[in-house]
């Protein structure tokens, strides 16, 4: 038998054991023609670079996607992200995307809790729920989760610096449901390195910000075995203005310098490897985006398998979330933006993405309205439900200009890792700076092409009209702040003063040591100690970062 | 001439600094001294850093929704470190109905998302040197409406010896030019392709005669920015393709006591 027949043998036994467990949405998927569609088109006879390069789906190098039946079992999960204000609002919000037919949440943390702040901490003056929704204490997450069963909805928890805290928190709420901490599905964010490079919510430095992060694999392996540990993450890469392959390399990058950490920190690769997820964006250049995400998946199973020697394939499957591209939104002619959206949403799709969150048209100017949001998560209905591209799996392949997209993207980007190692890995160049200068002046040049009308932005320097206010904006209430800090005051007067000092000074000693810091993080929430006494305990023992 | 030095600056928690970094970098394209303060910045920490390198002028950038609250404390902490002669302008991702209280409070001036670098800059320079208005370098051309052009051409070569140059059809404007050479200058005959053309407009308002003066400028995109910020009414804000491949625009004659001007910069 040929190399290739073996193949296709093996993913076909895939498919019948997968379909067992997840069966097809259809007996039988057709067009409007009643033209039967295949599971998947392949090359009809033996081909080495088909086998080598491309493969079958839910097989190595995974170029056409980490499961054998791809969309024809199930659509990806459509996850909005969303969040502001107070956690009852939020809490809102929340109930009425999963009525919607939203499949997961995404919560969005307002940049004090992000940055480990009390809402009455003065640095936190001004940004109380703006962005996302405040969190002090314990008590804000159970408003934030009331009523929604841990145990039937997964969650993406935007956050980064406090990402132990927060996750403490969720567990905390789990348990107060009854559900134990192994059935917790979700994501926290936790990716430390793209914060210095791009998105700017650090607040350690990076050696014990690594420490954190490793400490969060070790607990989730004895305790959260469906968690996903981190998030790594290109979007905010892309956002900060880098090109499609810088966001490819510096996320794999940093991928890789979380694998280092973690495999010196004495844990086992084929341990924690298969929780790690990832986040890309999805800009307009539709082919390139959607071979971006084929290149990149090829990328980490080649480096997971050969670089690191992991045996396990769930080590080697590169699981991302996609959400599209907030930069690439204009403020003018504002609809247009539900088109850009669509664009992009559909490259994540033919990139084989596990889950998206498509933005809303009115992200240019302020948070989205509830009917912004909803036509967001239409728009990802209608890619699902109408378009019939989720019918065969990866209907890209095969296309001579996407497969050499795919080839040139993993070349640039392998460069680019060649670059980085030398400087001594991602964690060394991000310290140097060496990924924030690429970045800015990949940035730069776009917005002079942009001004130059080299590249047309349409509305935006072409196309242009005389437009009215845009007057219909969600607002966050100025009066929260003021409640926000009165609720966390009386949190503070109602709990056991002592037993918070003791589960505080326990974590603190736990810092001073190499001992894992989760637990005593999980006991110092539970007494209701707030983000920022247990952020504040940290920075006192492990400084702070203060930009380049 | 001393640069204009400026101080870029990110109040409050947003780590979002890629239109700061493109802001600074494209003033100091502009000769202009920028210093950046990096995230993260109290009020009095960034009216501090004003006062310590000697800037003129000071450009806040927020993408939280927290600039109603920061922008103006940044303008009170400049007049609390007497500074307050430091001009404050900001951008971001800020509403337009938020404009009118920001300058209330004493932003001297918001570039919401989508203003080209461009005109920051220009508006930055005008703040400083609003003296100095670069003049257009001469007439390019006078433009004469006329019904026919085959009928008025013979006073023109004949009578006045003129050599024509050219005769061009202007899709855009749905009209025929010809161009005759006068001096550093030139003559140019317009007569109407259609019913829709702006010189069928003129002729059936006022009959052939001077329609237009064209003025030759440098860098035309920057010289329309420069005039909306002067408050200079316009007919076209984005240049756009005329005879020869020119970039070309027209002032509104109401800017102009009754005369319409064009601006054009040549093709290179």
């Amino acid at each position: 038998m040929s190399d290739y027949e073996k193949m296709k043998r093996t993913w076909e036994a895939d498919v019948e054991k997968t379909t067992q467990r997840f069966p097809e949405r259809k007996e039988k998927f057709q067009t409007s023609s009643e033209l039967l569609i295949d599971r998947l088109y392949a090359p009809d006879k033996e081909n080495d670079t088909y086998n080598e390069k491309i493969g079958f789906p839910g097989q190595y190098p995974y170029t056409r996607g980490i499961q054998p039946t791809m969309y024809r079992s199930r659509y990806w999960t459509m996850r909005q992200y969303a969040g502001f204000g107070s956690a009852e609002e939020t809490n809102e919000r929340f109930r009425y995307l999963l009525e919607q037919g939203q499949t997961g949440l995404s919560v969005a943390f307002d940049l004090p809790t992000q940055i480990g702040y009390d809402s009455d901490d003065p640095m936190a003056d001004g940004e109380v729920g703006k962005v996302g929704v405040a969190i002090d204490s314990l008590k804000d997450m159970e408003q934030l989760f009331d009523q929604i069963p841990l145990d039937k909805v997964s969650t993406s928890m935007t956050i980064n610096a406090p990402a132990s805290i927060l996750l403490a928190m969720y567990i905390a709420v789990g348990e107060k449901q009854g559900v134990a901490p192994s059935k917790l599905t979700g994501t926290i964010q936790n990716d430390i390195l793209k914060e210095y490079i791009a998105r700017g919510t650090y607040i350690y430095p990076p050696k014990p910000s690594m420490r954190l992060i490793t400490d969060i694999f070790a607990y989730c392996q004895e305790n959260l075995p469906k968690f996903n540990t981190i998030s790594i993450s290109g979007y905010h890469i892309r956002e900060a203005g880098s090109t499609a392959v810088q966001e490819v390399a510096f996320t794999i990058a940093n991928g890789m310098a979380y694998v280092d950490a973690a495999i010196e920190a004495g844990l086992e690769v084929d341990q924690f490897a298969p929780r790690l997820a990832f986040f890309f964006n999805a800009h307009n250049q539709f082919f390139e985006e959607a071979a971006k995400f084929r290149a990149a998946r090829r990328m980490w199973a080649k480096i997971m398998k050969e670089h690191y020697g992991a045996e396990n394939p769930k080590s080697w499957k590169l699981r991302f979330h996609t959400q599209t591209g907030g930069s690439t939104l204009t403020a003018q002619q504002p609809d247009n933006n539900i088109v850009r959206v669509t664009l992009q949403a559909l490259a994540a799709v033919m990139g084989g993405t596990q889950s998206l969150h498509t933005n809303s048209r009115d992200e240019a100017l302020a948070l989205p309205t509830e009917e912004s949001a909803r036509i967001a998560l239409r728009t990802q209905q209608i890619i699902a439900n109408e378009s019939g591209v989720a019918d065969t799996i990866d209907p890209l392949a095969g296309s001579y200009y996407v497969e050499a997209l795919t080839d040139e993207i993993e070349k640039e980007a392998n460069a680019y890792l060649e670059r980085i190692q030398k400087l001594g890995g991602a964690v060394q160049a991000v310290e140097e700076g060496f990924m924030q200068r690429e970045i800015h002046s990949a940035a730069y040049e776009a917005q002079k092409r942009m001004e130059a009308k080299e590249d047309i932005v349409v509305g935006l320097n072409e196309f242009k009209v005389d437009e009215e206010i845009h007057a219909d904006l969600l607002r966050v209430d100025e009066a929260l702040e003021r409640s926000q800090i009165e609720k966390t005051k009386q949190v503070r007067e109602g709990r056991n003063e002592a037993a918070v000092e003791e589960t505080l000074s326990n974590l603190r000693n736990a810092a001073k040591t190499t001992e894992n810091v989760m637990p005593h993080i999980v006991q110092a929430v539970k007494q209701y100690a707030t983000v920022g006494e247990i952020a504040n305990i940290l920075r006192e023992e492990f400084g702070e970062y203060t930009g380049m | 001439m001393k640069p204009i030095r400026v101080l870029i600056a990110k109040p409050g928690l947003d780590g979002h600094d890629r239109g700061a970094l493109i802001i600074a970098q494209a003033l100091r394209d502009h000769g202009m001294e920028v210093i950046y303060t990096g995230l993260r910045q109290s009020a009095l920490q960034i009216a501090r850093a004003a006062v310590q390198e000697d800037v003129d002028v000071v450009g806040l950038s927020s993408l939280s929704g927290a600039h109603k609250s920061l922008f103006p404390k940044v303008v009170q902490a400049l007049k609390d470190e007497q500074a307050e002669d430091i001009p404050v302008i900001g951008g971001g991702v800020i509403p337009a109905e938020d404009i009118p209280f920001l300058e209330q409070q004493g932003v001297k001036k918001i570039f919401t998302s989508g203003s080209p670098t461009d005109a920051i800059a220009i508006y930055i320079k005008q703040l400083f040197e609003g003296g100095t208005v670069q003049p257009p370098k001469k007439i390019a051309h006078i433009g004469i409406a006329v019904e026919r052009i085959d009928d008025a051409l013979p006073f023109y070569q004949h009578s006045l010896g003129l050599s024509l140059e050219a005769v061009e059809e202007v899709e855009s404007e749905q009209v025929k030019v010809a161009f005759l050479a006068l001096g550093e200058t030139k003559l140019e005959l317009l007569e109407p392709l259609s019913e829709d053309s702006p010189i069928q407009t003129f002729l059936s308002k006022k009959g052939p005669g001077v329609h237009h003066i064209a003025l030759e400028v440098d860098d035309i995109q920057a010289r329309l920015e420069q005039y909306k910020q002067q408050g200079v009414r316009l007919i076209h804000e984005q240049p756009k393709t005329g005879a020869h491949e020119s970039q070309i625009a027209f002032l509104h004659p109401k800017a102009a006591n009754g005369v319409l001007y064009e601006v054009c910069q040549p093709k290179e």
